[in-house]
């Protein structure tokens, strides 16, 4: 047997009254603009609900972050992030702001029931996987319908999977399913696999996989958990109901920007909009990584936009001092 | 070669030092045959322990010392219980504490020797007014990046009244029967006096209002 162990639970902050910068999210976006801002001396606190390495740290092993020519699992990648924000001082708390005004001087916080103040905010909330919303699947989510492989897949050994997405993530995720699934059905609304190539080629390998293109999921049947998918084919329009255990949905990303929603300026798909400094529409507030607006979601990226924000703060606040 | 990294001890060995308060006993009960995850528990377990003075390890065979486990309400092994000052704090870990659980074990020790949490006042006193047995058994894979959260959770609400109050991780792929009889199908679940149920991490606000309506329910 093969055990890991993870060290980064995030051990319980004395909340100081105010800070220089505040950053919400602990993803790479907003560690790096900690590692940053810490290194700058600037008092930093990140605000984080979950673990360190926020999506990527669900990823079992990342193969395209520079410096690891082996790859790195995603945990142990969140945690050697956070590891060095701390190093530098910066504080990291475990929860969600209760109440936020990101458009006030100084910005004000409310976490665990203690007001703060800071002079600057860096959004780093990320992305949260998508939702359907084609019926069965919230009355079946924990019931064989999952959002995350790394989570549940230990549920499903030898048993039929379905996974919806034939993107790079679905795909990714698929391939770690095979080591618990007997098989494993991709379906993708277009007519063609989008994920990366290699990505495709290693689930081939693994014996266990089949692509069903150009069909529209309808439904998730069962009825106290997963006994199947109901499935059009689009250009015929036939349906058919594939049976399996366990509904996987990679079908895309949505921004968690629910506390800033009113105060930020967001793209037409809610994403915040932000300049080349990361600057977005509020004086003092910055945003960086998946959240934004354009973002290439890859880890390379976010660890860059979250430096330049960082940047741009310290640069903000050493002018308004 | 021991399970723990030397990167890991170095960094635990100075979390430690730096906040633990008060010592803390940590209970392991464990048997010899048949548990496949007792042994690597011991042994991460007493690696753990080694990096601070403050850490003590207890281990405790189930069947030899079955009065003991009966104390403790103990029915399955490995099962972790954490102390302070010989008083059980309503902790529980069954199961391997491997992967995220790890950072779960790490917090609860902190707490604990720490002889407090950050729940904040208001709802302490909720807490605090419990006078019924309150169970929440919390269901993890140790691959689940988003687990910790809901144990966290339970175990901060326990040891605010741990004469009422247990909450439980349990390691769901080393007991399958508990999966198949609370239907569990994805992780983190947490079910509370076999009444109430959710799925996912919620602020501890939310559970602890979930604790109080599995409490109105069954009156």
């Amino acid at each position: 047997m093969d055990f890991s162990f993870s060290v980064s639970g995030t051990p319980e902050v004395d909340l100081k009254d105010s800070y220089d910068v505040v950053i919400i999210g602990a993803g790479p976006a907003g560690l790096t603009a900690a590692i940053y801002a810490s290194r700058a001396q600037l008092s930093t606190l990140v605000v984080n609900k979950g673990v360190a390495g926020g999506l990527a740290a669900s990823t079992e092993w990342i193969e395209n972050y520079p410096g690891f020519p082996e790859g790195v699992s995603g945990a142990e990648l969140g945690r050697a992030m956070q590891a060095q924000a701390q190093r530098f001082g910066a504080e990291i708390f475990n929860g969600e702001p209760e109440t936020l005004d990101i458009a006030s001087h100084p910005k004000r916080i409310k976490l665990s029931g203690k007001d703060i103040t800071t002079r600057a905010v860096i959004i780093a909330t990320g992305t949260t996987p998508k939702k359907l919303n084609v019926p069965g699947e919230a009355e079946l989510t924990g019931r064989g319908v999952s959002y995350c492989a790394t989570c549940d897949g230990p549920f499903f050994k030898d048993k039929q999977i379905v996974v919806v997405g034939a993107g790079s993530s679905g795909v990714q995720e698929s391939i770690f399913l095979a080591k618990f699934a007997a098989k494993i059905t991709i379906v993708e609304f277009l007519p063609t696999i989008q994920a990366e190539k290699i990505l495709v080629e290693r689930f081939e390998k693994t014996g266990k996989g089949a692509f069903i293109l150009n069909h529209e999921l309808l439904g998730i049947e069962g009825a106290d958990k997963v006994a199947g998918v109901r499935i059009r084919e689009r250009s015929s329009g036939s349906e058919r109901l594939l049976s399996c255990d366990g509904v996987f949905l990679y079908v895309g990303l949505a921004p968690q920007t629910a506390p800033f929603a009113d105060a930020v300026g967001l793209d037409k798909w809610g994403y915040i909009e932000v300049d080349s400094s990361q600057r977005t529409s509020i004086e003092g507030v910055w945003a960086a990584g998946d959240v934004t607006a354009g973002a290439t979601r890859q880890i390379a990226a976010a660890v860059g936009a979250g430096a330049t924000a960082a940047i741009e703060a310290e640069h903000y606040l050493s002018s308004k001092s | 070669m021991g399970m723990l990294k030397d990167e890991d001890k170095k960094y635990l060995t100075e979390q430690f030092e730096e906040k633990m308060v008060d010592p803390v006993p940590i209970l392991l009960f464990s048997q010899k045959l048949e548990c496949e995850y007792c042994q690597p528990t011991e042994q991460i377990l007493t690696e753990l322990a080694e990096l601070s003075d403050k850490l003590t390890l207890d281990i405790r065979n189930l069947q030899i010392e079955s009065a003991d486990a009966k104390e403790f309400e103990i029915d399955k092994v490995p099962a972790i219980i954490l102390l302070r000052d010989d008083k059980d704090q309503g902790i529980r870990f069954f199961g391997i504490p491997s992967g995220y659980e790890f950072s779960s074990l790490l917090a609860a020790i902190l707490d604990v020797s720490a002889g407090t949490n950050d729940i904040p006042d208001d709802l302490r006193a909720k807490i605090a007014a419990i006078d019924k047995p309150v169970d929440i058994k919390v269901f993890v894979t140790p691959t689940c990046p988003y687990c910790p959260g809901a144990v966290r959770a339970a175990h901060k609400i326990a040891m605010l009244n741990p004469d009422h109050i247990r909450g439980q991780m349990i390691e769901t792929t080393e007991f399958p029967h508990l999966a198949n009889k609370y239907a569990v199908y994805g992780v983190p679940k947490t079910v509370i006096n076999e009444n109430v149920q959710f799925e996912g991490t919620m602020p501890d606000q939310a559970v602890v209002e979930h604790v109080l309506a599995a409490l109105s329910s069954r009156d």
